[in-house]
């Protein structure tokens, strides 16, 4: 056997000094880097958008990179997988801040993985940003670290509500899957509708996975109600709306449905008739503004698919740029709980409006207070940390569905 | 809370009641006769459903997506029997409950692996009830309530009236006096199975007709099943179909008193109060068993 002309440590030695070498000359030129954990569902549920999310907050890592970092800092990413599962993020979490040392954590999709991640994050000191929806998440979150870039339910519920008065209902109902998710669409609908003088005509919540709702519809359609707002799911709704038209009763009615179980499929499973004039309500990007147009087009020239495709990854290229600016603010302290405190800060409703981390940069630098208008919502953190999204208003038309409006909610 | 409010919630609770009891039909045999309360009954029902789908390639209705259904639910529950519960049968019930509860388990995952978690619906036309007196009464109701009649029918006219029917209930009293009469075990076990899975598979297709098809929907229906095979007494074809009535008619006629989220727990309260009273179940007396 000939002998190999390098032996493995040979090697090794050699590839361990080129790179000593390498680090060696980058920490020449710059502080060093600041590293960001992103968190995202590259596989399970979650794997339509995870790569999507991962590819929108390294996006956003470069463009800082590209304008000089933040603060002189490069940001420096490391990408986890969450699994869609939280015994994977919980692991992946640890490493991340245990092992890699990242700063802040971001990208979390599904509720149950952004509350099994959160208390790690927080005893650790570490901001958290996710994109899940369940109310637990503001309530849970003592210390102010976490951040949702997405619409909560009762959101949903403020637009549901919104949406009826603006459509002239005077008569609505509710009706809720027996879950956070469910109860607070309709509790939000309920709240607000109240609050503008409503009265709500007959409310019912539902327990999941039973074979007929009729009972349940059939105390609904005895309110004589001309609206029923819904906090459900694909499979009980098509249930629903199916005994709703077989039974014949109050076939004017018309229905407000959360956009993902008013959907495409749940037209094909119905057909035209049946779903005619059903109002589907969707959190949606900030497609009026110009960070949007600006993410769009570097999103397409990055994954080659369209913004639109990932509503969510809009959300995680919003927090890289977000806490940049943040980072931004005050260069004299760098901590992550301090550039944490000054998130607020550059999403001031009195500040002036900026649309891209460059633009926010050179005002910060000139000394202004900045609002960061993000490509996925305005922002404007509320006190648990929530932001204030769009939605959009599509009717159901000929087994169509089709986009009427855009619905802003107050602040 | 006029008369018609408790008469459609009382047909709604006999309807869902009669999909509930089909499968627990199908359990009650395999308990009744194999002697150990088969778990994968409900995912039996599932592959049935699915099966269901291929119903308009064979020709379209109603008719040809149940006869699909229950094709498959035989072939899997026969096939479940040579593959498992045969080699199985000399070990005690526990270690056939928990190879069930696995077939569960697998059958689930591969139906989700290979068709996902998408709901799907038969392509059939969505038509208006008829009101008839004060109840609102779908086509679909009838089809569920003849096809419920028709399987208790074929059932006890099997089990009373022909010799594969007297073997099953000599095997089910005493499998070993059963043998040794000359009794051939196996064909009146394949027999059994093939029935079991033509009930789940039935069940299944008119859940699915009902709601909407899904991987999950006959493990879902598993638990009320058992709870209308045990309320009826472990055994009796009669006891189970009138168990699963029970039970859905108590859950639908207490909404207006408990609320519809509590339903659910009135059903198991029912189970429950009639097993402190009478252990045995309901309707012990004409068992088909001992």
């Amino acid at each position: 056997m000939e002998r190999p002309v390098l032996s493995m440590r040979q090697v090794l030695l050699a590839a361990a000094g080129v790179a000593a070498l390498g680090i060696a000359s980058g920490q020449a030129f710059a502080a060093e880097p600041f590293l960001v954990g992103a968190l995202n569902p590259v596989s399970g549920a979650g794997s339509p958008y995870g790569s999507g999310m991962q590819k929108a907050i390294a996006m956003a890592a470069d463009e800082i990179n590209a304008d000089g970092g933040a603060c002189g800092r490069q940001i420096q990413v490391v990408s986890e997988d969450t699994q869609t599962s939280p015994d994977a993020a919980v692991l992946a979490v640890k490493k991340l801040i245990d092992v890699n040392k990242v700063q802040v954590v971001m990208g979390t999709w599904s509720s149950g993985v952004t509350l099994a991640v959160m208390p790690i994050t927080t005893a650790a000191g570490l901001p958290e940003m996710n994109t899940s929806g369940a109310p637990a998440i503001s309530t849970e979150d003592k210390a102010d670290l976490v951040w949702r870039f997405q619409a909560t339910n009762g959101r949903f519920g403020q637009a549901f509500a919104k949406i009826a008065k603006e459509r002239g209902f005077k008569r609505p109902a509710t009706m809720a899957y027996n879950n956070a998710s469910g109860l607070g669409n309709t509790e939000g609908f309920a709240k607000a509708w109240k609050e503008d003088g409503g009265k709500v005509v007959a409310s019912v919540v539902y327990e999941p996975k039973q074979a007929s709702y009729r009972s349940e519809l059939q105390q609904i359609l005895a309110a004589n109600p001309d609206v029923v707002v819904m906090g459900s799911y694909l499979p009980d709704t098509t249930i629903i709306l199916r005994e709703w038209y077989q039974s014949g009763q109050n076939p004017d009615l018309k229905w407000i449905i959360p956009g993902w179980a008013a959907n495409e499929k749940l037209v094909e499973a119905l057909g035209p008739d049946v779903t005619q004039g059903v109002i589907a309500v969707d959190s949606i990007s900030n497609e009026n503004a110009p960070s949007y147009a600006h993410f769009a087009e570097a999103y397409k020239k990055a994954t080659g698919q369209p913004a639109g495709s990932n509503v969510y990854a809009a959300m995680t290229y919003d927090m890289m740029v977000l806490w940049g600016l943040a980072m931004q603010a005050d260069c004299s302290k760098l901590t992550p709980e301090a550039i944490n405190g000054r998130i607020r800060g550059v999403d001031s409703a009195s500040g002036d409006k900026v649309f891209t981390f460059a633009e926010g940069k050179k005002a910060l630098e000139a000394g202004k207070a900045i609002n960061y208008q993000g490509a996925s919502s305005q922002l404007a953190f509320d006190q648990y940390g929530d932001v204030t999204p769009d939605f959009s208003l599509s009717v159901v038309e000929k087994g169509e569905i089709v986009r009427k409006s855009v619905v802003t909610i107050g602040k | 809370m006029g008369f018609s409010l408790f008469a459609n919630l009382a047909f709604n609770g006999l309807i869902t009641g009669l999909v509930v009891s089909l499968l627990a039909l199908s359990i009650t045999l395999v308990f009744g006769i194999a002697r150990f309360p088969n778990a994968a009954a409900g995912d039996v029902a599932t592959v049935g459903a699915f099966a269901g789908l291929l119903g308009p390639l064979a020709g379209g209705g109603t008719l040809w997506i149940i006869l699909c259904g229950m094709a498959a639910g035989a072939l899997l529950s026969v096939a479940f029997y040579f593959l498992l519960f045969r080699p199985l049968a000399g070990k005690s019930a526990v270690s056939s409950l928990i190879a069930s509860i696995g077939m569960a388990f697998f059958v689930r995952a591969a139906l989700t692996f290979f068709l996902g978690h998408d709901q799907r619906v038969y392509p059939l036309p969505i038509v208006r009830a008829m009101p008839v007196g004060p109840l609102r009464v779908q086509p679909t109701d009838i089809e569920i309530v003849v096809a419920a009649v028709l399987a208790l029918a074929a059932v006890f006219s099997i089990l009373h009236l022909t010799p594969i029917g007297k073997r099953m209930r000599a095997v089910a009293d005493n499998a070993e006096l059963a043998r040794v009469s000359g009794i051939r075990a196996n064909r009146v076990l394949v027999a059994m199975w093939l029935i079991a899975g033509l009930l789940a598979g039935l069940s299944g297709t008119l859940l699915g007709v009902k709601t909407v098809v899904s991987p999950e929907m006959g493990w879902d229906l598993l638990m009320p099943a058992f709870a209308a095979t045990i309320l009826g007494t472990i055994g009796n074809p009669v006891g189970a179909v009138l168990g699963g009535v029970l039970i859905g008619l108590a859950q639908e006629l207490s909404t207006p008193f408990v609320g519809f989220t509590y339903k659910l727990g009135v059903g198991f309260l029912v189970l429950l109060v009639t097993l402190l009273i009478r252990p045995q179940g309901l309707f012990a007396k004409n068992s088909l068993v001992r």
